[in-house]
């Protein structure tokens, strides 16, 4: 299993639900949070995870073997 | 904090993950070094941010943004004066013998050098300090959940326990290994955000630097007398304790994390995983600490936050957790908890596997049963992993003393492992060292240890024997313990050693300097040059103490 598939798919979920809390309750805040943080720090988890599934998917096309068998 | 249902979502959707990773590598367990050891098969980048993340649990990241709070930046010579060097020294020059050895743990490479008592002296202590460290991990958590969320403790201790144990049982080290580094993303994703918001409303460095005291905010400037500092603690004692003794001996025989490394497919992999490795650790202090500082700043700004308090004092185990619920929405807060569970989870994982393999393969195949067919060793391994999460859950009712975490497991590991490096370094550099000298030096050793914290007292603690002196803190004890730990196995080992037999030499090659092959260097890109990689850490790592001298 190439463990950044999973990785990468589960940060992109959690990227897409916490950038849509940013998109739709956008009044949804902290205390001491000046700017929308859920849409910022949600795209970046989307991008992070994107990258990853990018990764993994270049090693799988390029033939590499990567990660433990199975 | 008040959590709302999209906190719950990803928090699930986290469980959902790190258990179908180890239900999907339960295909990859057939034998007992399968599930014990992974087989050397785990790819580089994985060992090296594991290698990084068995390390990085609950003590790490409460404990590091308490000190934070409590120290300063002092707090970062945890990472840029004890563990880089302790990492780069590991993988250019232990490594070898590790993988030279064929040892399959820690242990057993103490049995091959020297003797079985030494083994077994370092396999019982291991195993005990292992679910204790595994304890503490889950005390941490419940502690925290309960008093942030109000969920009991008994509950949020048996449902992190029941994944951890689920997700090992299923795919072994292996399984525990590729967890670690999706908690390792984890942790960062979920906390990097709070570092920036914290220092940036604190008004940057700058801003911080200008509403704290000197010493809060200066790494160096202020050893030069243990009373001037927060850490009570001067130059001598930071570089021998924790920079020497404290870090070699956790970094380069804690077999937490050198079982990460061993993992790796070859002896060149196992080299470069801690060095690799050492980059993403550099940076963790941006990630862990600054928060802490950042909030004694913002305490002072009157913007409605204020440090926790616990009767007189501060409760600095709270600054992470009270400053998430200032700056997390719902939302990104499911994300920080996540990865405060993540954090526990693979201390607490780590653990496990650790103490697995040490049980299974030097105390029950070492001592109670030798010669079984292999499918027995891996129902062995199995069976010892529910032991293991079982007595780490009583060991978690047990950790009540101490208000900073950091402190307790120091004064654990300066017991355990201060005398242990003095051990390999003798028994790795210096072929003349027999068994019985590395026996009696750590026994030595280990009193040393209790001698010397039971004839000084710091913070009330301490002086069962007799209070002969006093530290400021126990910070400063605790590396007063370790230096006395070391220097006392070392001289025991070298006297005895002088004295008794050594193995013969054809007995020692894979074992010991001078008489083990390493690999030259080929013609291999700069960043795969164990040598050359090392340097450029360091030099990274200078330039880090310089900019927050």
């Amino acid at each position: 299993m190439d463990l950044r598939v999973p990785s990468g798919l589960f940060f992109l979920l959690t990227g897409i639900i916490v950038t849509l809390m940013g998109i739709l309750f956008p009044g949804t805040t902290a205390p001491l949070a000046e700017t929308n943080v859920n849409l910022y720090s949600g795209l970046s988890m989307v991008l992070f995870g994107t990258i990853l599934l990018a990764l993994a998917r270049r090693a799988s096309l390029s033939g590499r073997p990567q990660g433990r068998r199975g | 904090m008040t959590l709302h249902a999209v906190d719950y979502v990803i928090l699930a959707l986290y469980f959902g993950f790190v258990l179908g990773i180890g239900w999907y590598l339960k295909r990859t367990v057939s034998t007992s070094a399968d599930f014990l050891t992974s087989g050397h098969s785990v790819p580089l980048w994985i060992t090296s941010l594991a290698f990084v993340a068995a390390n990085l649990g609950a003590q790490e990241l409460i404990g590091m943004s308490a000190s934070g709070a409590k120290y300063g930046i002092m707090t970062a010579h945890f990472y840029w004066l004890g563990a880089i060097p302790a990492m780069v020294f590991m993988g250019v020059f232990m490594m070898p013998f590790y993988f030279g050895s064929r040892a399959r743990s820690v242990p057993e490479y103490l049995k091959l050098r020297f003797d079985e008592k030494t083994r077994g002296f370092n396999a019982f202590a291991f195993a005990v300090m292992t679910v204790f460290s595994s304890g503490i991990s889950m005390y941490a958590l419940g502690l925290l959940l309960e008093l942030v969320l109000g969920w009991s403790f008994t509950a949020s201790v048996l449902l992190s326990a029941a994944i951890v144990l689920a997700y090992t049982l299923a795919g072994g080290l292996t399984s525990a290994i590729y967890n670690e580094v999706l908690q390792f993303f984890l942790i960062v994703m979920g906390f990097a955000p709070l570092a920036w918001l914290s220092v940036s409303r604190a008004g940057g460095w700058s801003g911080i630097a200008h509403r704290l005291p000197a010493v809060m905010t200066s790494a160096w400037g202020h050893m030069g007398h243990a009373t001037d500092n927060p850490m009570g603690v001067e130059l001598f004692s930071m570089a021998a304790g924790l920079g020497f003794v404290l870090s070699f001996g956790y970094w380069c025989t804690n077999f937490l994390v050198v079982q990460r490394a061993m993992a790796a497919r070859g002896m060149a992999e196992g080299r470069l995983t801690p060095l690799i490795g050492a980059f993403p650790k550099m940076l963790l202090p941006f990630v862990v600490i600054l928060p802490g500082i950042a909030a004694v700043a913002l305490s002072r700004m009157g913007v409605g936050y204020t440090l926790p308090r616990k009767g007189a004092g501060y409760d600095y185990d709270q600054v992470l957790t009270t400053l998430m619920a200032q700056f997390y929405p719902s939302g990104l807060l499911g994300v920080g908890l996540t990865g405060l569970m993540a954090s526990f989870m693979s201390g607490m994982a780590g653990n496990v596997t650790a103490f697995n393999t040490v049980w299974t393969y030097d105390i029950y195949q070492g001592y109670i049963r030798k010669h079984a067919p292999d499918a027995h060793y891996l129902k062995v391994g199995r069976i010892t992993t529910v032991v293991g999460v079982l007595l780490s859950i009583g060991c978690a009712y047990l950790a009540t003393l101490y208000n900073n975490i950091m402190d307790l497991l120091q004064l654990v590991f300066g017991f355990v492992n201060a005398p242990l490096f003095a051990t390999f370094l003798l028994g790795m550099f210096w072929k003349r060292s027999t068994a019985n000298g590395a026996f009696f030096g750590l026994l030595s050793g280990t009193v040393a240890a209790a001698a010397t914290h039971g004839l000084t007292v710091a913070e009330g603690k301490g002086g069962w024997i007799a209070p002969l002196a006093t530290y400021p803190s126990t910070m400063a004890q605790n590396f007063w313990i370790a230096i006395w730990a070391f220097a006392v196995c070392f001289l025991v080992t070298v006297a005895i050693s002088l004295v008794t037999r050594r193995k013969p030499v054809e007995e020692l090659k894979g074992l010991v300097w001078g008489v083990t092959p390493i690999p030259r260097e080929g013609n291999v890109p700069w960043y795969e040059r164990p040598v050359l990689l090392a340097v450029t850490v360091l030099v990274c790592c200078a330039f880090l103490n310089w900019a927050f001298r």
